[in-house]
Parts: C-alpha cells; sequence; structure tokens
C-alpha cells in the first residue's frame, strides 16, 4: 500500500512541477493516465488474496573452494518457473511462496549446477555450496563474465525477454529497455537514443570491442546481428569510463553468451517469420568443445534475413525491402590462469528506402507533405531492392587475452581491427555509382590492469586507437581523415559495510588531421583535443529491500568530422548540411540517481531520475536562406553550439499479483532544453508510458507457457522549438496493443520454443515524431512474427 | 611482457593501412546536372542560345548566370534543350542518357506572366511525353517567367503526368521575355 502512496507522489509531484504538463493531455491520454494508475490501486487490493503463501526462501551462494560469495548465480525455483540472479554478496531471494515441497537448481557460469530440495513450511534459509567444474585442482579460476556494472545506472535485456526479441533489429530490441527509444528513418532504420541522445553521443559495444562504422548519420543504423547476443545492457549516462569518455549519452553492450564449459556439441537453430514484410529469417550457431582438449572451444554462428515491402494500414510503402547476411566465429582457449578468444564477425546489410520519400528540392516536400498519401509510390508488395538504398559490409576481428597473476592481480589485453565500407545510393540521376561511399578502418588496443582485495579493487588501463576514412562516390560529404586516440584511466572501487563507492578519472588525447581535395589543391588540417573525465558512484543498500545508485560524471565528446567539416546534400533528407570548423569539445555534466526496490509483497521497483547539464552541445539547426541550386531550392541546416539541460525520469514498476499474473507498467519522460536560446530542443523523444499484463499457464501440458498483453501510449511531443518552424507540426499521441506468446513443445524429446508476436495489434494508423520519414507516410501496420528456436 | 609487445605489434600492423586518406578525391568533381543550354530555332534556322549554369554544384555559390530567354511575339520555335555537367572544368554533356532514360523523366514548361503555349514533341520508349524537343508558339508582348522542371519518376511514369509527381532533378525558374 505504501508503495502505491510512492507512486501517486510521484504523479503529484510531476503536476506540481509541471502544471501544464497534465492539463494539457488530451482525453486518450488522460484515460492511459487512469490505467496506469488504476493498475496500482487494483493491485493493491488483490493483495490481500494472496494472503496463505507468504513464505520466504532465501540465502547465500559460495564458492567450495575459495569460500567468497557468489555473484551472478542463477537460482531457479524449478516448480514456480521463478528465477533471481545473486547480488553481490551472493545472496537470493524468493518471496511469497505457499508451503510446499521445492527444487531450487544453482547454476554458475564457472561451476557444476546444483540441485537441491526445500520442504517449506515456514519462511527458510537455505546457503549452497557450488564446487568447480574443472578446475577442482587448481585454487583460484579465471571469472566468468561478471557484472562490472553493477553500480552503474543500467537496465539489462536478457534471458526470455530476450527470445521474445528475436526477429527485430538491434535498435527495435533496445527499445524494450525504458528510456531507450528509437530514432527511425523509414521502416527499415533504427538508431538508438538513450534518455534523447544518440549517435556520436553513445558507444556500442559488440562483445568488448567499441563498434566503429559512420555512427554520425541518423539514418546509419548500428551494424550488429542482434542474434549474436544473449544479454542486452544500457548504461543510462556516463560511467563506463573503461570504453570512453566520448559516451556522454550512454553505452550499449552487446554480449554473446560464454561458451559452455562442458565438452561435446551444441547446436542451436531459430527461424523467424514476420508477416507484414513477408521477411524471412534463419539464424543457425554452432558450439563444439573438445572433450580431448577441453581448453579449447569454438563457435559458428550465422543469420539470413531476406524481407519485402512493408505495409502501413492502408498502403505498401515501395522499395522497402532488405537482405541481411550475418556471420561470426569464436575460438576460446580457456586454462584457470589463462584464457584467450578470437572472435570473427561480419555483418552485411542491403536495405531499401521508400521512394516517395527521396525527394528532390523544398517544393517536392511540400507536395509530399500535402498529400495525405505518398504520392510517388508503387502500391503493391514486392522483394525487390532498387534506388535509393544502403548498402553496409561491416568487419570485425578481436583477439582478447586475460591472464590471472594471482588470485588478486589480473591483466587483460584487447586487440581490435573493423571494416566498414558504406555506400549510399541516391534515387537513380546520373550514372549506378552510389552518391556516397565512404571506408572508415579502425584499430583498437586495450590493455588493463586489475587488482582485487576483497573490500577493494582498483583497475588502470590505456587505450590506443587508430581510424582512417576515406570518401568515395559521386558527391562530397565528409573529407578523408586519421584520427589517433590515447586514453589512460583508473578506477578505483572500495565496499563499505552497506555502501559501494567507486571513483574514475580518465585523460584522452586525440588528434584529428583532415583531408580536402578542392579542385585539386589538396588541403591539411590538424585539430588536437586534450580532455579529462571523471565519474564517481556510491551505491548504498538501505535496507533489504532498498538499493540506490547515485552517480556523477564528467564527461567529453570531441565534435565529430562531419560535424566539423560537413558540406552537402544530405542522402534522402533533401536537406544541406553545413558544419563549423571552429567547434569545440562537448562537456556533459550528468547526474543520475537510481532506486529499486523489492519487497516482500513481490513488488519490483526501478526508479531512474537524471539531468544532464551539456556545455558546447552541438546541435543541427535550420539557417536561413535556403540553398539555391539547378535543382531548385534546399532547406539549409548549420551545426552550432548551445548549453542544453536534459532531465527525465525512467519508471519501472512490476507486481506479481498471483502465481500466474504479472502486472508490470513503465514511464519515460524526458524534457529537453536549448539554455542559451531558452526553447526547446529539436526531435526529442516525447514522453511514452506502457502497460503490461501476462498470465503464465500452470497446466502440465503447457511447459514455460506465457501470454502478455501490452499497450503503449506516446504523447504527442510538445516541446519543440518555437524559433524553428517544422515542415509538419508533430504527430499525434497514439496507443499500440501488443501481444506476446510463447511457448515450450517437446518433440522428439526435444524442448522447441515457439513465439507468436502481433505489433499493433489492432492495425492502428499513426505517426512517430521521432520518425524522419514522417512527413511522407504511417507508420507499420499489424505485424506478426513467428518464432521458433529448435536446439539439435 | 611479451604478449603486449606482441599485441602492440599487431596493433601497429592494422594502423598502418594502404587507404589513400592523404590522397583525397577532388571535392568538385562530381555528377550534377550543373549546366543547361536552350537552343532555339526558328524556321529551321538557329535563332539564340540561352545558358543556366551552376559550376560549383549543389550548395557552395548559388547559379552564377542565369539567361533570360527572350523572344519575338506571335513567332514560332522549335527548342532543343541540353543537360551538361560542368563540374571540374570539363564539360559532359548528359543529354541522351537522359534521353535514353526516358521511361523515368519527363521535362515541363511551366509560364507565368507571360503568354506563350510550349509543346512537347518527343515521347519516351513507352510513348509517353520526354519534352526535350518542343515547339513554342508566342502571344503579345510582354514579360514574366518560365519555370522548367525535370521530374524523375522512376516506375511511375505515366502519359498525363502532373508537374508535381516524382522529385525534380532539376527545378529552376528562368525570366522570360517576349518582345
Amino acid at each position: 500500500m505504501n508503495l502505491c502512496c510512492i507512486f501517486y507522489k510521484f504523479v503529484y509531484l510531476g503536476l506540481l512541477v509541471r502544471p501544464m504538463f497534465l492539463i494539457k493531455i488530451k482525453r486518450s491520454g488522460l484515460m492511459v493516465w487512469i490505467i496506469f494508475v488504476s493498475v496500482f490501486t487494483l493491485s493493491g487490493t488483490i493483495t490481500a488474496f494472496a494472503q496463505t503463501c507468504r513464505l520466504t526462501l532465501s540465502g547465500s551462494v559460495s564458492d567450495a573452494d575459495t569460500k567468497s560469495p557468489l555473484a551472478d548465480a542463477y537460482v531457479e525455483l524449478i516448480e514456480l518457473k521463478k528465477t533471481t540472479v545473486t547480488d553481490e554478496e551472493g545472496h537470493y531471494h524468493f518471496y511469497n511462496l505457499c508451503p510446499g515441497n521445492y527444487t531450487l537448481k544453482i547454476t554458475h557460469v564457472d561451476c557444476e549446477p546444483v540441485e537441491i530440495k526445500v520442504r517449506l513450511v515456514n519462511d527458510a534459509v537455505r546457503n549452497v555450496v557450488l564446487p568447480h567444474r574443472y578446475y577442482e585442482m587448481e585454487k583460484v579460476i579465471i571469472s566468468g563474465k561478471k557484472d562490472e556494472f553493477r553500480n552503474l545506472l543500467k537496465e539489462q535485456l536478457e534471458n526470455k525477454s530476450v527470445e521474445q526479441t528475436r526477429g527485430l533489429s538491434l535498435g527495435e530490441v533496445l527499445k524494450k529497455i525504458n528510456g531507450v527509444t528509437v530514432l527511425q528513418t523509414g521502416s527499415t532504420i533504427f538508431k538508438p537514443v538513450i534518455h534523447g541522445l544518440h549517435g556520436q553521443r553513445l558507444i556500442l559495444l559488440n562483445n568488448g570491442v567499441r563498434v566503429e562504422g559512420q555512427q554520425w548519420g541518423q539514418e546509419h543504423a548500428p551494424e550488429i546481428d542482434p542474434y549474436l547476443a544473449e544479454k542486452f545492457t544500457v548504461i543510462k549516462g556516463a560511467g563506463a569510463l573503461k570504453y570512453g569518455s566520448d559516451a556522454i549519452g550512454g553505452a550499449i553492450f552487446v554480449d554473446s553468451r560464454t561458451l559452455s564449459p562442458a565438452p561435446g556439441w551444441k547446436h542451436e537453430v531459430n527461424i523467424g517469420y514476420l508477416h507484414n514484410n513477408r521477411q524471412y529469417i534463419l539464424s543457425a550457431l554452432t558450439e563444439h568443445r573438445s572433450a580431448h582438449v577441453p581448453a579449447l572451444g569454438f563457435r559458428l554462428q550465422g543469420t539470413l534475413k531476406y524481407g519485402g515491402n512493408t505495409r502501413t494500414p492502408d498502403y505498401w510503402l515501395y522499395n522497402t525491402g532488405l537482405r541481411e547476411l550475418n556471420y561470426s566465429a569464436t575460438l576460446e582457449y580457456r586454462k584457470p590462469r589463462f584464457r584467450s578468444e578470437f572472435f570473427l564477425s561480419a555483418f552485411n546489410t542491403q536495405l531499401g528506402l521508400f521512394t516517395g520519400a527521396h525527394i528532390g528540392n523544398l517544393t517536392d516536400l511540400e507536395n509530399a507533405i500535402r498529400s495525405p498519401k505518398p504520392i510517388q509510390n508503387i502500391d503493391r508488395f514486392d522483394y525487390s531492392i532498387g534506388r535509393p538504398k544502403q548498402k553496409v559490409n561491416h568487419y570485425l576481428f578481436k583477439s582478447y587475452s586475460e591472464i590471472l597473476f594471482s588470485t588478486r592481480k589480473k591483466m587483460s589485453l584487447l586487440l581490435s581491427h573493423q571494416e566498414n565500407f558504406r555506400k549510399e545510393f541516391d534515387r537513380a540521376l546520373i550514372t549506378d555509382r552510389p552518391e556516397l561511399d565512404l571506408n572508415i578502418g579502425t584499430s583498437q588496443l586495450h590493455i588493463s590492469y586489475e587488482y582485487n582485495r576483497p573490500n577493494l579493487q582498483w583497475m588502470t588501463g590505456l587505450n590506443i586507437s587508430h581510424q582512417q576514412n576515406v570518401w568515395d562516390g559521386s558527391r562530397f560529404f565528409i573529407p578523408n581523415f586519421i584520427t589517433w586516440n590515447l586514453g589512460a584511466y583508473g578506477i578505483l572501487k572500495k565496499q563499505l559495510k552497506n555502501l559501494t563507492l567507486e571513483s574514475g578519472i580518465r585523460y584522452d588525447f586525440r588528434d584529428l588531421k583532415t583531408f580536402r581535395n578542392q579542385n585539386n589543391v589538396i588541403t591539411e588540417t590538424y585539430r588536437k583535443f586534450h580532455n579529462l573525465s571523471t565519474s564517481a558512484v556510491a551505491a548504498l543498500r538501505i535496507s533489504q529491500c532498498w538499493k540506490s545508485v547515485f552517480n556523477f560524471s564528467l564527461a567529453w565528446r570531441p565534435p565529430h568530422v562531419n560535424e566539423l567539416y560537413v558540406n552537402g546534400l544530405h542522402h534522402g533528407t533533401a536537406s544541406f548540411e553545413i558544419g563549423d570548423p571552429g567547434l569545440r569539445s562537448e562537456r556533459a555534466y550528468k547526474t543520475g540517481l537510481q532506486l529499486k526496490y523489492e519487497t516482500d509483497s513481490n513488488w519490483n521497483v526501478d526508479v531512474t531520475l537524471y539531468h544532464d547539464y551539456i556545455v558546447n552541445f552541438i546541435n543541427l539547426v535550420p539557417s536561413t536562406p535556403p540553398t539555391l541550386t539547378l535543382r531548385g531550392a534546399y532547406p539549409t541546416f548549420r551545426y552550432i553550439q548551445t548549453r542544453a539541460g536534459l532531465s527525465g525520469a525512467d519508471l519501472r514498476f512490476s507486481y506479481w499479483l498471483h502465481q500466474q499474473i504479472t502486472v508490470a507498467a513503465k514511464g519515460a519522460f524526458l524534457f529537453a532544453r536549448d539554455l542559451n536560446a531558452k526553447d526547446w530542443l529539436m526531435q526529442m523523444p516525447p514522453h511514452r508510458v506502457e502497460g503490461e499484463i501476462s498470465y503464465l499457464f500452470k497446466e502440465k501440458k503447457l511447459k514455460n507457457t506465457t501470454i502478455s498483453l501490452l499497450t503503449q501510449y506516446v504523447f504527442r511531443q510538445r516541446y519543440i522549438p518555437r524559433r524553428y518552424d517544422d515542415y509538419l507540426p508533430p504527430p499525434a499521441d497514439y496507443i499500440l496493443l501488443s501481444l506476446e506468446f510463447a511457448t515450450e513443445l517437446q518433440i522428439f524429446k526435444k524442448n522447441f520454443n515457439f513465439g507468436l508476436s502481433m505489433y499493433n495489434l489492432l492495425n492502428r494508423r499513426y505517426r512517430d515524431y521521432m520518425n524522419r520519414f514522417r512527413y511522407f507516410h504511417d507508420e507499420t501496420g499489424r505485424n506478426a512474427v513467428l518464432r521458433l528456436k529448435i536446439p539439435l | 611482457m611479451r604478449g603486449v609487445t606482441l599485441y602492440f605489434l599487431l596493433f601497429l600492423f592494422f594502423a598502418v593501412s594502404c587507404k589513400k586518406t592523404s590522397r583525397p578525391n577532388n571535392e568538385n568533381e562530381h555528377e550534377a546536372i550543373n549546366k543547361v543550354e536552350f537552343v532555339f530555332y526558328q524556321n529551321g534556322n538557329l535563332y539564340r542560345k540561352f545558358i543556366l549554369e551552376d559550376p560549383d554544384g549543389d550548395g557552395g555559390a548559388p547559379p552564377t548566370r542565369i539567361d533570360s530567354i527572350i523572344l519575338q511575339r506571335a513567332s514560332n520555335y522549335t527548342a532543343e534543350l541540353f543537360i551538361k555537367n560542368i563540374s571540374g572544368g570539363v564539360e559532359k554533356d548528359i543529354t541522351a542518357l537522359i534521353r535514353q532514360q526516358g521511361t523515368s523523366h519527363e521535362f515541363f514548361y511551366i509560364p507565368s506572366g507571360v503568354n506563350v503555349t510550349i509543346t512537347k514533341n518527343d515521347k519516351d520508349a513507352n510513348n509517353f511525353p520526354l519534352g526535350l524537343n518542343t515547339t513554342w508558339t508566342t502571344g503579345p508582348a510582354g514579360q514574366g517567367s518560365l519555370l522548367l522542371k525535370l521530374m524523375h519518376k522512376t516506375g511511375i511514369k505515366g502519359p498525363n503526368d502532373s508537374p508535381d509527381k516524382g522529385h525534380a532533378d532539376i527545378q529552376i525558374n528562368i525570366p522570360l521575355k517576349i518582345l
């Protein structure tokens, strides 16, 4: 009941802080608030029914050899299909259990799984000791993937939630995480946005390697195959100092599963079908560890996607097909004191862009906007991809080694090289050549050294990276450049009783050299950037139920080449972009507070509040007069610097209503100000709330079967700059319904996982403010996604 | 330590590549339409040429030359249009290419403020109007302008399209005088 009060307080706080905010909500918006609030009122009243089943099972998990607590061990209550993960002190808890007999299964990446029977009459404590799998002879082990972000403001997507997103692109997957939205270009390109920031302000790590492509472009999606991943972690705000300081908006970690330590083969096939664009997906992986040389293991993985035109509720979108072929190979050598991993991955995609959105000039844009249905469309289904389109190939190689000198000292080395090829084809004009043809190569070396004592850890490291970009194609957009980046950092972590303190400092030096050729006169420009970043984190366990993390950081980002030197017509946007060679580094002061609450009434609450103050915020703004050409007039945009203030909240509540029913609600709110102009910032995600109700089937035949109904309400973006006229005002608010169904089928004694998701269940016609093609067409209509996972 | 040295050497190996970063392409040499030439004939004889030019292409400086089209009143002309790329100081005629891709293109001539009738004489492979060759019939003297548009419409071109269908490869207002 108290929690309802807390929730209402938040609502009232919102009312006080921004009185206009609620009053302005349209009727439909108010409805959602009513639903949102009533779910909690309702859940409070239903608590009374669950009174008989209020037993708690808890305990700790520790290592048999070292006797130290094991964090991140999976604890499963088999009968109830409930799982939890042990915390830093190795503790686990299950609440609201009925009296009865249960089986606890505990698994940890480095240990043999253990199952114990528990007869529950009263609240019980069961402490479990896990023996080591292969390293019995050794006193020390290389730890598995431990959660190094434990003390950061973060949110993760793993296990079942990941399975439910199979078939979607990376951007769409990450959208499931509260506070993450996407910047869309039509129906095929999704770029993740964390708390309103995207592109160069985020870093994306594919298995520990910073993905380096042409991420500055608004229509450049990240080059990662989501099928590769088992877990997605989003660090909201800076703090991942180890990986670079320029991630002022946050960091996204995409991690694949660690190779199984058990000898033998393992195969898995994933099949998917998206009904809206008739897309087929096939993804397969095979894994092997030799029985003779158990130190050696490998994995091969590949994904194929083939899709055609997307359909909105009323019409097809011509030329919106896609092709994707991704593959990766992992080779691991694992000894108790040494581990080495080689990883090779390729991401190849070809994406069609809606023909009707590829306009010539301002007049074409105005004509397109005036028409309720796209005028330049061929309203039929087709798999073919013509111009305009994008072709992207991304290759990544990584070699990672870690060596344990003693129980306390560890060194790791990471070397990687990436080549990214991006070709953008505008609508056919004169020749078949791509208009934009960029190749960027990035080499990175990261050396780190860790020292661990039970209550004190420190880590220091060195990053060196080298990047080279070459342009070709029939149109100039960004110049050739070479950058060298040198970074050194130190992080200190101290554990007190209930408090963990972490602080870090990092120094970066960047040398940027650009090469331009204007009528065969070659000019070279040099820019140097020195910067210091710091971060401080305090994580406090207030009580058994309350946990809080406070984070303050100072981060910087040097301007990217496109912001400095861009000069040209932007692909598909019918706009001219002009850079400013005088831009300085962005400097962000970020504060964040995350509160987590888990109570014995099975409440689960996660509240993140944040405020970012960014000095020299680089912003692309319209400028007059429009650029005149023989092709007509084009709107012109320039990069300017301002002070920005971004504040917001991500709220998440879930409640175990009944053994079989869970209700959950989420909300993400953002207010983004241009402090110099005393105005709002452009293209920021509007507020959104979501509700979910899930039902877990108890029937024996329906193993692991759940059905969930989700509703999402996206507000109309009201906080738009007054100074600039948009071609079209932000689209209206909208509500979407979706349905998720998942079950496990036993065929040939194998567990087949079957899933069905229905997005935009009611086939609603809507447009989204964050889609750059909102001027031209509606969003995707109803989309049923079928997925089947077959273990072989 | 040996490991660190090895990694460092490998890093240098990767970093030193054979990319031609320091020898960039000429930014001014791009494929574009930046010259349009009208050649007017009267009774089979050359009347006059009118030229529109934007040598640095899209962006940068605005078009440097926009000739006014000057015609005699109550006269008949045939006009031939030439489309060129003069980027990097070399003149390339791309009219033939546009004619070849005729099923994706159509020219539009929209006069305003003056009395002139313009009819398209040529057709594409589907027998739909193209507009590289036109007949002009002028009325009384006057002064106005002509909006010249080359619309690009792969797959959607029809026989009687509005000048707004497709996207513009050329769109320019030219002063038009009838003496």
